[in-house]
């Protein structure tokens, strides 16, 4: 089943001289439950198009259907609820509040949007991901690993539709990176949960299903589909 | 009689107040009630509490009527999908015997004196027979590993023994194609099931030894925060990147490689187990160069 597709995405940033063709016509498919890494140097427009699959800013032109639902017909006000239930984040930097608990940090979206968690589910989800022993730790007492594991959770608790995540081991060091992209991959096989990655690194981009690759705003190679 | 007129606007207004304020919250304790009927559908089913006429009881029943009704289709699919499975498993149990006789009875000719032209037609047999019981006995596996009929049950277990005890068991088949399987002992350890673990190790290694035609296959452990790694590096052919998620499904056989012994099956098993424990495989490859395979096994 598709849960994702991009259509002839575009965009522009200033006019004239200024111009800049950050992407020049998108076209992907990713299906359920897939774990899909988008793999392009700097400035070849993975981060604008990541940016565009997660509704943080409008294209030029283009469609972005996120389960079925157009997401730029929706009003900004609509597009930030539907970002909050229906897309996951993992960014570069970690983005937990300081003064939450592990645990806290990890509930936080459900709570947002005025559900109780599921103890049992969030129970799990600490289990696998190795912090079960942190669950009441602050963040300021992780190393960058286990922070970057809190925000995974946080993104998986929600059950969001899609996780999207933004160079998620940027700020780590090799080993680490490698493990909570592990981590990152088998939760994601075990819950059934769809992600789209985008890195630089190819050596990381190996773990993922399927890889896409992204040069000067164009598609140039999309992989097999599972 | 100004005092009656302000009286009566006061109760009006108060009795409006009221009104509003009730009806706000009987909004919220219905949608409230909403709320709880999904959360419990969506637990374990939902069960009528109320029975009364109004709205809110027939969303009730009707809800419980429709999850009731998704649930049997669920059950029709996993039925019949039960039945495939057991067909499978049946299928590869009744053509276990009759594989061993061809495979003795072949064996037992190539011992006989016989023409040279019979000798051909025999080996032939025989080693058709040989790929028939692997694949068989692969598909016996696989079916009991995905029925759950067997189970996966990873305890603490020492890599280095394991990764020994498989090259062991290769190292006839690398040394005839005159391969040098290498491994490195480590005290690296991982929750896993033994058993089931060598099995796709051998599978990957195997494939390894298979798809290289000179040089070396080096198995190789090193040590995560979350996972123990096992590298199985070959100096072979290499596999071209659109192949790198094909390779692991099952009965695909690569393209530069079809004219290889093999029935697509193992890698797919290997994937199956390792994923099984709460691990993964990647692969990295430069074409001519050689291909990694890397085990990620869970630590704890």
């Amino acid at each position: 089943m598709e849960i994702l597709r991009v259509e002839d995405l575009k965009k522009t940033y200033g006019d004239g001289d200024a111009k800049v063709e950050a992407l020049r016509g998108v076209n992907i498919s990713v299906e359920k439950g897939e774990f899909v890494a988008i793999v392009g140097t700097s400035g070849s427009g993975k981060s604008t198009l990541l940016h565009m699959v997660g509704g943080l800013d409008r294209p030029t032109s283009g469609k972005v259907f996120i389960d079925g639902k157009e997401i730029f017909e929706l009003k900004d006000e609509e597009l930030t609820i539907f970002r909050r239930r229906k897309i996951g984040f993992v960014f570069q930097a970690f983005n937990l509040v300081p003064v939450l608990s592990v645990y806290e940090n990890i509930v936080l979206p459900v709570e947002l949007d005025g559900n109780e968690p599921d103890s049992e589910f969030v129970d799990s989800i600490i289990e696998t991901l190795g912090l079960s022993e942190k669950r009441n730790a602050y963040p300021n007492q992780l190393s960058g690993g286990q922070q970057q594991r809190v925000a995974i959770a946080r993104a998986l608790v929600a059950t969001p539709q899609v996780i999207l995540a933004d160079e998620p081991t940027g700020n780590l060091d090799s080993k680490t990176s490698q493990d909570v992209l592990g981590l990152l991959k088998v939760v994601g096989e075990r819950y059934g949960q769809t992600i789209v990655m985008i890195t630089h690194n190819e050596e990381l981009a190996q773990a993922a299903d399927r890889i896409i690759r992204i040069e000067d705003g164009l598609v140039v190679a999309k992989g097999v589909q599972r | 009689m100004d005092k009656i007129f302000l009286g009566l606007g006061v109760i009006a207004i108060l009795s409006a107040t009221a009104v509003v304020i009730y009806d706000r919250l009987k909004v919220k304790e219905i949608l409230n009630n909403i709320e709880k009927m999904l959360a419990m559908t969506m637990k374990d089913g939902i069960t009528a509490e109320h029975f009364d006429e109004g709205r809110l009881s027939k969303l009730e029943s009707e809800l419980g009527d429709f999850i009731s009704r998704s649930a049997i289709s669920a059950q029709n699919v996993k039925d019949e999908r039960d039945k495939i499975k057991s067909l499978i498993s049946d299928i590869s149990h009744q053509t276990k015997t009759p594989i061993a006789n061809l495979i003795l009875y072949s064996e037992l000719l190539e011992g006989m004196e016989i023409s040279e032209d019979a000798e051909v037609n025999v080996k032939a047999i025989h080693s058709q027979a040989e790929k028939l019981r692997f694949l068989i006995d692969s598909l016996v596996k696989l079916s009991r590993l995905e029925n759950g009929i067997l189970e996966l049950t990873p305890v603490n277990t020492k890599i280095g023994p394991l990764i020994a005890n498989v090259c062991k068991q290769l190292r006839e088949k690398a040394e005839k194609k005159e391969i040098d399987l290498k491994y490195e002992d480590t005290l690296s350890e991982a929750v896993i099931d033994e058993k089931w673990t060598s099995e796709a190790l051998v599978n990957i290694i195997d494939n390894a030894i298979k798809y290289t035609y000179e040089g070396s296959v080096t198995v190789r452990a090193s040590e995560y925060e979350m996972f123990t790694r096992i590298d199985v590096t070959d100096t072979g052919i290499g596999i071209p990147e659109e192949e790198h998620t094909e390779v692991f499904k099952r009965f695909y056989r690569g393209k530069a490689v079809k004219n290889e012994e093999g029935v697509g099956i193992g890698l797919h098993l290997a994937r199956e187990i390792v994923s099984g424990e709460g691990g993964y495989i990647k692969l990295c490859s430069e074409m001519g160069k050689g291909t990694t395979f890397s085990v990620f096994l869970p630590r704890n």
